[in-house]
């Protein structure tokens, strides 16, 4: 609300800029996501934590989600200021490639009848996936792409005005406690769901 | 800091001509969180219901 209503209008790209305060958060979390599903991935294969496991499968969705809304805004941003809603840029590809292997992670999952073997296969995947988010990260520095480059100093080195910058740390914020409250929702899921045959789980039911 | 940009309502919804671009980004956002929140709703309503008929 504060972006979208209270702050200035960008000189250069006018209104279109204030997809930013919806854009950037989504796709920060996107990948701080699939972060999480690494940490959890190497937590469930080196200590056998099952509840790890199951943050895996929760977590899933809702990065592809969050992946879905980066790339669609960013499209939407595009059109008024590239000209175009999508080029095969290395920013763009690496985080289709991102939203790809989320999809591909659920359907793996969904495609086991042996939960267990699903799991440990899962969370092989996850880390050999998450050499993606370095590529992620730097694909605008190692390589030419449309997309502007990274604009994520803070303080007086700050290239973003503090007027677009304390909304935009705002929005992120919010959109983590949103995310936050997704995952507890999901993990609830899958944990009611995985161990619907224990006795607690109908107490606690 | 907290002053608005925008002298009305419709100038808020059409943003200089780029309204379309900023509300349909807000609504595709707005979609998304809502149907998950309700998708997880039901699902753990669901889940609780059968929990409850096999007891």
């Amino acid at each position: 609300m504060w972006g979208l209503f209270f702050t200035l209008e960008d000189k250069v790209q006018g209104n279109s800029y204030r997809i930013i305060f919806l854009h950037v958060p989504a796709a920060f979390l996107s990948q701080s996501l699939y972060i999480a599903m690494a940490v959890a991935s190497v937590t469930y294969l080196v200590w056998r934590v099952k509840l790890a496991a199951y943050l895996i499968v929760a977590i899933a969705p809702i990065g592809a989600m969050l992946t879905f809304i980066a790339l669609s805004s960013g499209s939407i941003w595009g059109i008024p200021t590239w000209g175009t809603w999508w080029q095969w840029d290395a920013r763009m590809t690496s985080t289709l490639i991102l939203f790809i292997m989320y999809l591909g992670l659920i359907s793996l999952h969904s495609s086991f009848n042996n939960q267990e073997k699903a799991d440990k296969l899962l969370s092989w995947l996850v880390i050999v996936g998450s050499v993606n988010i370095p590529i992620i990260k730097k694909s605008v520095e190692w390589w030419s792409t449309l997309h502007q480059t990274s604009s994520d100093k803070f303080g007086e080195n700050s290239n973003i005005d503090p007027s677009m910058l304390y909304p935009l740390i705002g929005s992120i914020i919010g959109f983590f406690g949103l995310i936050v409250c997704l995952v507890i929702i999901s993990s609830k899921v899958q944990i009611i769901k995985r161990e619907s045959a224990k006795s607690w789980v109908k107490d606690y039911v | 800091m907290f002053n608005s940009a925008f002298k009305s309502v419709e100038e808020a919804i059409y943003m200089n001509g780029h309204g379309i671009y900023v509300w349909s980004v807000v609504a595709i956002v707005t979609f998304c969180l809502v149907c998950s929140f309700i998708y997880y709703k039901i699902k753990i309503k669901r889940l609780k219901k059968k929990l409850d008929e096999s007891n």
